[in-house]
Protein backbone atom coordinates (compact mmCIF):
# COMPACT_ATOMS: atom_id res chain seq x y z
CA UNK A 1 0.00 0.00 0.00
CA UNK A 2 1.41 3.55 -0.92
CA UNK A 3 -1.35 6.00 -0.26
CA UNK A 4 -1.56 7.85 3.03
CA UNK A 5 -3.55 9.87 4.59
CA UNK A 6 -0.84 12.56 4.96
CA UNK A 7 2.69 12.82 4.97
CA UNK A 8 2.87 12.35 8.17
CA UNK A 9 2.21 8.74 7.88
CA UNK A 10 4.51 8.56 4.25
CA UNK A 11 8.04 7.94 6.38
CA UNK A 12 10.20 5.08 7.07
CA UNK A 13 9.98 1.45 5.01
CA UNK A 14 12.81 3.04 2.88
CA UNK A 15 14.54 1.00 -0.02
CA UNK A 16 17.40 -1.20 0.55
CA UNK A 17 19.59 -1.23 -2.52
CA UNK A 18 22.52 -3.62 -3.18
CA UNK A 19 25.86 -2.09 -4.48
CA UNK A 20 27.16 -4.50 -6.89
CA UNK A 21 30.05 -2.57 -8.43
CA UNK A 22 31.66 -0.68 -4.95
CA UNK A 23 30.86 -4.35 -3.54
CA UNK A 24 34.64 -6.18 -2.62
CA UNK A 25 33.16 -9.43 -4.18
CA UNK A 26 29.15 -9.39 -5.14
CA UNK A 27 28.73 -13.43 -6.37
CA UNK A 28 30.35 -16.26 -5.22
CA UNK A 29 30.22 -18.44 -2.34
CA UNK A 30 30.98 -16.39 -0.02
CA UNK A 31 29.92 -12.93 -0.70
CA UNK A 32 31.64 -9.38 0.87
CA UNK A 33 28.37 -7.54 -0.18
CA UNK A 34 27.38 -3.54 0.68
CA UNK A 35 23.88 -2.81 0.84
CA UNK A 36 22.41 1.32 1.08
CA UNK A 37 19.73 2.00 2.96
CA UNK A 38 18.00 4.56 1.46
CA UNK A 39 17.23 7.50 3.99
CA UNK A 40 16.54 10.09 1.64
CA UNK A 41 13.60 8.86 0.91
CA UNK A 42 11.61 10.65 3.62
CA UNK A 43 9.46 13.03 3.14
CA UNK A 44 11.82 16.09 3.85
CA UNK A 45 15.00 13.89 2.73
CA UNK A 46 16.58 12.82 5.81
CA UNK A 47 17.38 9.95 8.33
CA UNK A 48 16.18 12.83 10.78
CA UNK A 49 12.50 12.46 9.82
CA UNK A 50 12.32 9.17 12.15
CA UNK A 51 13.75 10.62 15.49
CA UNK A 52 11.78 14.31 14.98
CA UNK A 53 8.27 12.29 14.03
CA UNK A 54 8.97 10.19 17.21
CA UNK A 55 10.19 12.82 19.39
CA UNK A 56 7.10 15.16 18.52
CA UNK A 57 4.58 12.31 18.88
CA UNK A 58 6.08 11.16 22.36
CA UNK A 59 6.05 15.27 24.12
CA UNK A 60 2.28 15.06 22.39
CA UNK A 61 1.08 11.61 24.38
CA UNK A 62 3.33 13.12 27.61
CA UNK A 63 1.16 16.14 27.53
CA UNK A 64 4.52 18.42 27.48
CA UNK A 65 3.43 19.38 23.91
CA UNK A 66 -0.12 21.10 23.61
CA UNK A 67 -1.40 22.81 20.58
CA UNK A 68 -0.07 26.51 19.91
CA UNK A 69 3.70 25.43 21.73
CA UNK A 70 6.86 26.54 20.41
CA UNK A 71 9.74 23.65 20.14
CA UNK A 72 13.35 24.57 20.41
CA UNK A 73 16.27 22.62 18.80
CA UNK A 74 19.76 22.99 18.69
CA UNK A 75 20.39 21.10 15.32
CA UNK A 76 23.20 20.81 12.39
CA UNK A 77 20.39 21.32 9.81
CA UNK A 78 18.54 17.96 9.13
CA UNK A 79 16.93 17.69 12.56
CA UNK A 80 15.78 20.98 12.09
CA UNK A 81 14.32 20.70 8.70
CA UNK A 82 12.25 17.47 9.87
CA UNK A 83 10.91 19.16 12.91
CA UNK A 84 9.90 22.18 11.28
CA UNK A 85 7.92 19.99 8.78
CA UNK A 86 6.28 18.13 11.73
CA UNK A 87 5.60 21.47 13.75
CA UNK A 88 3.78 23.34 10.74
CA UNK A 89 1.79 19.77 10.08
CA UNK A 90 0.64 19.74 13.38
CA UNK A 91 0.12 23.41 14.72
CA UNK A 92 3.68 24.49 16.66
CA UNK A 93 6.63 27.14 16.32
CA UNK A 94 9.79 26.01 15.81
CA UNK A 95 12.94 28.18 17.20
CA UNK A 96 16.34 25.72 15.66
CA UNK A 97 19.83 27.09 17.44
CA UNK A 98 21.71 25.79 14.31
CA UNK A 99 26.20 26.57 14.21
CA UNK A 100 26.25 28.93 11.39
CA UNK A 101 29.26 27.14 9.54
CA UNK A 102 26.37 24.88 7.89
CA UNK A 103 25.03 25.23 4.52
CA UNK A 104 22.66 28.16 2.82
CA UNK A 105 20.26 25.39 1.59
CA UNK A 106 19.37 24.31 5.22
CA UNK A 107 18.48 28.04 6.09
CA UNK A 108 16.57 28.30 3.15
CA UNK A 109 14.84 25.19 4.05
CA UNK A 110 14.06 26.09 7.72
CA UNK A 111 13.10 29.29 6.74
CA UNK A 112 10.77 28.38 3.98
CA UNK A 113 8.95 26.00 6.87
CA UNK A 114 8.61 28.73 8.64
CA UNK A 115 11.27 28.29 11.30
CA UNK A 116 13.59 30.86 13.27
CA UNK A 117 16.85 30.30 13.54
CA UNK A 118 19.33 31.74 16.30
CA UNK A 119 22.44 31.48 15.20
CA UNK A 120 25.18 30.29 17.42
CA UNK A 121 29.30 30.29 16.77
CA UNK A 122 31.18 28.57 14.24
CA UNK A 123 33.53 28.08 16.48
CA UNK A 124 32.78 24.89 19.15
CA UNK A 125 30.69 24.02 16.37
CA UNK A 126 27.30 22.15 17.36
CA UNK A 127 28.81 21.93 21.10
CA UNK A 128 28.30 25.68 20.81
CA UNK A 129 24.24 25.10 19.84
CA UNK A 130 23.73 22.58 22.16
CA UNK A 131 24.84 25.11 25.23
CA UNK A 132 22.94 28.32 23.87
CA UNK A 133 19.97 26.06 23.21
CA UNK A 134 20.17 24.87 26.77
CA UNK A 135 20.47 28.79 27.89
CA UNK A 136 17.67 29.83 25.91
CA UNK A 137 15.31 26.65 27.39
CA UNK A 138 15.92 28.12 30.85
CA UNK A 139 15.57 32.21 29.77
CA UNK A 140 11.74 30.34 27.92
CA UNK A 141 10.38 27.95 29.82
CA UNK A 142 7.38 27.79 28.00
CA UNK A 143 9.30 26.51 25.13
CA UNK A 144 9.60 23.01 25.00
CA UNK A 145 13.00 21.69 24.11
CA UNK A 146 12.84 18.16 22.44
CA UNK A 147 16.92 17.57 22.64
CA UNK A 148 17.72 15.31 20.61
CA UNK A 149 20.89 14.43 21.67
CA UNK A 150 19.28 12.62 25.00
CA UNK A 151 15.70 12.29 23.82
CA UNK A 152 14.99 8.13 24.18
CA UNK A 153 12.28 7.97 21.77
CA UNK A 154 14.92 9.26 18.91
CA UNK A 155 16.94 6.16 19.63
CA UNK A 156 13.51 3.83 19.58
CA UNK A 157 12.11 5.07 16.25
CA UNK A 158 15.21 3.23 15.06
CA UNK A 159 14.68 0.35 17.53
CA UNK A 160 11.38 0.03 15.68
CA UNK A 161 11.85 1.29 12.48
CA UNK A 162 15.06 1.23 10.96
CA UNK A 163 16.22 -2.08 12.70
CA UNK A 164 13.39 -4.20 11.68
CA UNK A 165 12.85 -2.79 8.54
CA UNK A 166 16.71 -3.79 8.46
CA UNK A 167 16.61 -7.33 9.40
CA UNK A 168 13.32 -7.96 7.26
CA UNK A 169 15.14 -6.75 3.86
CA UNK A 170 18.52 -8.42 4.85
CA UNK A 171 18.07 -11.70 6.86
CA UNK A 172 21.86 -12.63 6.74
CA UNK A 173 22.66 -9.06 7.68
CA UNK A 174 26.52 -9.44 9.31
CA UNK A 175 27.18 -5.37 9.44
CA UNK A 176 25.65 -2.37 10.29
CA UNK A 177 27.05 1.46 9.38
CA UNK A 178 26.18 4.81 10.22
CA UNK A 179 27.03 7.68 11.38
CA UNK A 180 27.71 9.25 14.49
CA UNK A 181 26.35 12.72 15.83
CA UNK A 182 23.50 12.45 18.27
CA UNK A 183 23.98 8.63 17.96
CA UNK A 184 20.18 7.47 18.26
CA UNK A 185 21.21 6.01 14.69
CA UNK A 186 23.34 3.51 16.06
CA UNK A 187 21.94 3.18 19.67
CA UNK A 188 18.35 1.98 18.15
CA UNK A 189 19.37 0.44 15.01
CA UNK A 190 22.19 -1.37 16.74
CA UNK A 191 20.30 -2.83 20.28
CA UNK A 192 17.47 -4.23 18.05
CA UNK A 193 19.83 -5.98 15.94
CA UNK A 194 22.06 -7.10 18.41
CA UNK A 195 18.98 -8.75 20.47
CA UNK A 196 18.28 -10.24 16.76
CA UNK A 197 21.72 -11.44 15.43
CA UNK A 198 24.30 -13.22 16.91
CA UNK A 199 27.62 -11.00 16.46
CA UNK A 200 26.48 -8.85 14.24
CA UNK A 201 28.63 -5.73 13.82
CA UNK A 202 27.61 -2.30 14.68
CA UNK A 203 30.16 0.41 13.19
CA UNK A 204 29.92 4.57 13.45
CA UNK A 205 31.39 6.71 11.11
CA UNK A 206 32.57 10.56 12.68
CA UNK A 207 33.00 12.83 10.32
CA UNK A 208 36.81 15.03 11.26
CA UNK A 209 36.18 18.36 10.48
CA UNK A 210 38.49 21.47 10.59
CA UNK A 211 40.52 22.46 13.76
CA UNK A 212 37.61 25.37 14.09
CA UNK A 213 35.11 23.07 14.87
CA UNK A 214 37.28 21.97 17.29
CA UNK A 215 37.86 25.05 19.19
CA UNK A 216 37.17 24.79 22.78
CA UNK A 217 38.31 26.33 25.58
CA UNK A 218 39.31 23.31 27.58
CA UNK A 219 38.42 19.78 27.38
CA UNK A 220 35.35 19.87 29.90
CA UNK A 221 33.64 21.64 27.17
CA UNK A 222 33.65 18.37 25.38
CA UNK A 223 30.39 16.79 24.86
CA UNK A 224 29.21 12.90 24.16
CA UNK A 225 25.01 12.76 23.84
CA UNK A 226 23.65 11.58 26.73
CA UNK A 227 21.87 8.60 24.40
CA UNK A 228 25.49 7.04 24.14
CA UNK A 229 26.43 3.76 25.24
CA UNK A 230 29.50 2.60 23.55
CA UNK A 231 28.58 -0.87 24.73
CA UNK A 232 26.18 -1.08 21.63
CA UNK A 233 29.23 -0.25 18.76
CA UNK A 234 32.36 -2.84 17.71
CA UNK A 235 34.13 -0.56 16.23
CA UNK A 236 34.33 3.78 15.61
CA UNK A 237 36.11 5.75 12.64
CA UNK A 238 36.61 8.94 12.66
CA UNK A 239 36.75 9.85 8.78
CA UNK A 240 37.72 13.16 7.17
CA UNK A 241 36.25 15.55 4.81
CA UNK A 242 38.51 14.59 2.09
CA UNK A 243 38.25 10.43 2.15
CA UNK A 244 33.98 11.71 2.54
CA UNK A 245 34.01 13.33 -0.29
CA UNK A 246 36.12 10.85 -2.29
CA UNK A 247 33.27 7.97 -1.29
CA UNK A 248 30.25 10.33 -2.27
CA UNK A 249 31.41 11.13 -5.75
CA UNK A 250 32.50 7.10 -6.10
CA UNK A 251 28.91 6.77 -5.34
CA UNK A 252 27.63 8.76 -8.07
CA UNK A 253 30.08 7.41 -10.16
CA UNK A 254 29.82 3.61 -9.75
CA UNK A 255 26.18 3.09 -8.27
CA UNK A 256 24.26 6.63 -9.56
CA UNK A 257 23.49 7.64 -6.07
CA UNK A 258 23.27 11.53 -5.26
CA UNK A 259 24.51 11.28 -1.26
CA UNK A 260 25.04 13.76 1.15
CA UNK A 261 28.63 14.07 2.31
CA UNK A 262 27.83 12.27 5.87
CA UNK A 263 27.13 8.85 3.89
CA UNK A 264 30.36 9.46 2.26
CA UNK A 265 32.21 8.78 5.58
CA UNK A 266 29.44 6.31 6.54
CA UNK A 267 30.40 4.32 3.14
CA UNK A 268 34.23 5.38 3.69
CA UNK A 269 34.06 2.71 7.44
CA UNK A 270 31.63 0.59 5.60
CA UNK A 271 34.65 -0.17 2.90
CA UNK A 272 37.25 -0.46 5.52
CA UNK A 273 35.49 -3.23 7.01
CA UNK A 274 34.85 -5.19 3.52
CA UNK A 275 38.04 -4.90 2.27
CA UNK A 276 39.81 -6.40 5.57
CA UNK A 277 37.34 -9.14 4.89
CA UNK A 278 37.75 -9.20 1.23
CA UNK A 279 41.29 -10.03 1.56
CA UNK A 280 41.05 -13.34 2.97
CA UNK A 281 40.30 -16.57 0.76
CA UNK A 282 37.08 -16.46 -0.62
CA UNK A 283 36.55 -20.11 0.22
CA UNK A 284 36.94 -19.24 4.34
CA UNK A 285 33.11 -18.77 5.47
CA UNK A 286 34.13 -16.03 7.64
CA UNK A 287 34.66 -13.86 5.41
CA UNK A 288 31.28 -13.88 4.08
CA UNK A 289 29.64 -10.71 4.69
CA UNK A 290 26.47 -8.85 4.33
CA UNK A 291 26.86 -5.36 5.09
CA UNK A 292 23.93 -2.46 5.25
CA UNK A 293 24.58 1.28 5.91
CA UNK A 294 22.38 4.47 5.66
CA UNK A 295 22.43 6.99 3.14
CA UNK A 296 21.23 10.01 6.26
CA UNK A 297 20.58 12.16 3.00
CA UNK A 298 20.86 13.41 -1.08
CA UNK A 299 23.63 15.67 -1.66
CA UNK A 300 21.33 18.31 -2.49
CA UNK A 301 21.82 20.41 0.56
CA UNK A 302 25.71 20.45 -0.04
CA UNK A 303 25.61 21.73 -3.77
CA UNK A 304 26.69 25.37 -2.41
CA UNK A 305 29.17 24.12 -0.80
CA UNK A 306 31.41 23.03 -3.78
CA UNK A 307 31.23 19.37 -2.80
CA UNK A 308 30.27 17.94 -6.07
CA UNK A 309 32.74 20.35 -8.17
CA UNK A 310 36.37 20.97 -8.89
CA UNK A 311 39.09 18.47 -7.93
CA UNK A 312 38.70 16.28 -4.36
CA UNK A 313 41.57 18.51 -2.52
CA UNK A 314 39.65 22.32 -4.02
CA UNK A 315 36.51 20.48 -2.74
CA UNK A 316 37.70 19.19 0.94
CA UNK A 317 39.43 22.65 1.38
CA UNK A 318 35.88 24.13 1.04
CA UNK A 319 34.54 22.11 3.06
CA UNK A 320 37.02 23.11 5.70
CA UNK A 321 35.57 24.73 8.77
CA UNK A 322 31.99 23.68 7.68
CA UNK A 323 29.98 20.99 9.53
CA UNK A 324 28.91 18.80 7.15
CA UNK A 325 26.89 16.09 9.07
CA UNK B 1 59.85 3.16 16.44
CA UNK B 2 58.18 6.55 15.26
CA UNK B 3 54.48 7.16 15.78
CA UNK B 4 53.22 10.36 14.58
CA UNK B 5 50.91 12.27 17.19
CA UNK B 6 48.07 14.83 15.97
CA UNK B 7 47.59 17.46 18.89
CA UNK B 8 44.24 19.30 18.73
CA UNK B 9 44.53 23.12 18.95
CA UNK B 10 43.53 22.69 22.69
CA UNK B 11 46.39 20.92 23.89
CA UNK B 12 48.96 22.51 21.78
CA UNK B 13 50.32 24.54 24.66
CA UNK B 14 52.03 21.41 25.84
CA UNK B 15 53.57 20.90 22.60
CA UNK B 16 54.96 24.64 21.79
CA UNK B 17 52.06 25.03 19.14
CA UNK B 18 52.95 21.98 17.32
CA UNK B 19 50.32 20.14 15.43
CA UNK B 20 52.01 17.24 14.73
CA UNK B 21 54.55 15.66 17.27
CA UNK B 22 56.58 12.08 16.74
CA UNK B 23 56.90 9.34 20.31
CA UNK B 24 57.82 6.18 20.05
CA UNK B 25 56.14 2.60 22.20
CA UNK B 26 54.66 0.01 21.15
CA UNK B 27 51.25 0.57 22.84
CA UNK B 28 49.32 3.32 23.26
CA UNK B 29 50.24 4.37 26.86
CA UNK B 30 53.80 4.20 26.24
CA UNK B 31 53.01 6.58 23.45
CA UNK B 32 51.40 8.47 25.64
CA UNK B 33 54.16 8.40 28.73
CA UNK B 34 57.28 9.05 26.10
CA UNK B 35 55.21 12.09 24.93
CA UNK B 36 54.84 13.29 28.40
CA UNK B 37 58.64 13.06 29.07
CA UNK B 38 59.15 15.44 26.27
CA UNK B 39 55.55 17.54 26.76
CA UNK B 40 55.23 17.29 30.58
CA UNK B 41 51.55 17.73 31.64
CA UNK B 42 50.01 16.08 28.42
CA UNK B 43 49.19 12.75 29.97
CA UNK B 44 47.12 14.05 32.69
CA UNK B 45 44.74 15.93 30.78
CA UNK B 46 44.49 12.84 28.74
CA UNK B 47 43.83 9.96 31.23
CA UNK B 48 42.19 10.86 34.13
CA UNK B 49 43.42 9.56 38.01
CA UNK B 50 42.05 6.03 37.31
CA UNK B 51 44.08 5.59 34.56
CA UNK B 52 41.30 5.31 31.85
CA UNK B 53 41.35 7.76 29.20
CA UNK B 54 39.29 11.26 30.05
CA UNK B 55 35.43 10.70 28.99
CA UNK B 56 35.35 14.17 26.42
CA UNK B 57 38.90 13.03 24.60
CA UNK B 58 39.14 10.41 21.75
CA UNK B 59 42.38 9.15 20.46
CA UNK B 60 42.13 7.18 16.78
CA UNK B 61 45.12 4.83 15.84
CA UNK B 62 45.08 5.11 11.97
CA UNK B 63 41.37 6.13 12.30
CA UNK B 64 39.73 3.64 14.33
CA UNK B 65 38.65 5.01 17.58
CA UNK B 66 40.99 3.08 20.76
CA UNK B 67 38.05 2.18 22.93
CA UNK B 68 36.94 -0.59 20.43
CA UNK B 69 40.65 -1.79 19.54
CA UNK B 70 42.26 -2.02 23.44
CA UNK B 71 42.17 1.22 24.66
CA UNK B 72 45.62 2.09 25.81
CA UNK B 73 46.64 -0.85 25.48
CA UNK B 74 46.18 -0.77 21.60
CA UNK B 75 49.02 -1.96 20.01
CA UNK B 76 51.02 0.60 17.44
CA UNK B 77 53.74 -0.21 14.69
CA UNK B 78 55.99 1.84 13.29
CA UNK B 79 54.31 4.24 10.97
CA UNK B 80 51.24 4.45 12.73
CA UNK B 81 49.86 7.55 13.14
CA UNK B 82 47.78 8.72 16.15
CA UNK B 83 45.08 11.52 16.56
CA UNK B 84 43.90 13.24 19.54
CA UNK B 85 40.57 14.96 19.33
CA UNK B 86 38.48 16.39 21.90
CA UNK B 87 34.50 14.90 21.97
CA UNK B 88 32.23 17.61 19.65
CA UNK B 89 28.75 17.20 19.00
CA UNK B 90 26.91 16.00 15.60
CA UNK B 91 23.53 15.91 14.54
Amino acid sequence: MTRYTSLLEAFGDTPLVGLPRLSPRWDGENPVRLWAKLEDRNPTGSIKDRAALAMVRAAEADGRLTPGCTILEPTSGNTGISLAMVAKLRGYGLVCVMPENTSVERRQLLEMFGARIIFSPAAGGSNQAVATAKQLAEQNPDWVMLYQYGNPANAQAHYEGTGPELLRDLPTITHFVAGLGTTGTLMGTGRYLREKVPDVQIIAAEPRYGELVYGLRNIDEGFVPELYDDSVLTSRFSVTSYDALRRTRELIEHEGIFAGVSTGAILHAALAVADRLATKDPADQSSRADIAFIVADGGWKYLSTGAYSGSLQQAAERLEGQLWA
Amino acid sequence: MAIEVKIPTILRTYTGGAKSVEAKGDTLLAVIDDLDGNHPGLKGRLITDEGALHRFVNVYVNDEDVRFTGALDTELKDGDSVTILPAVAGG
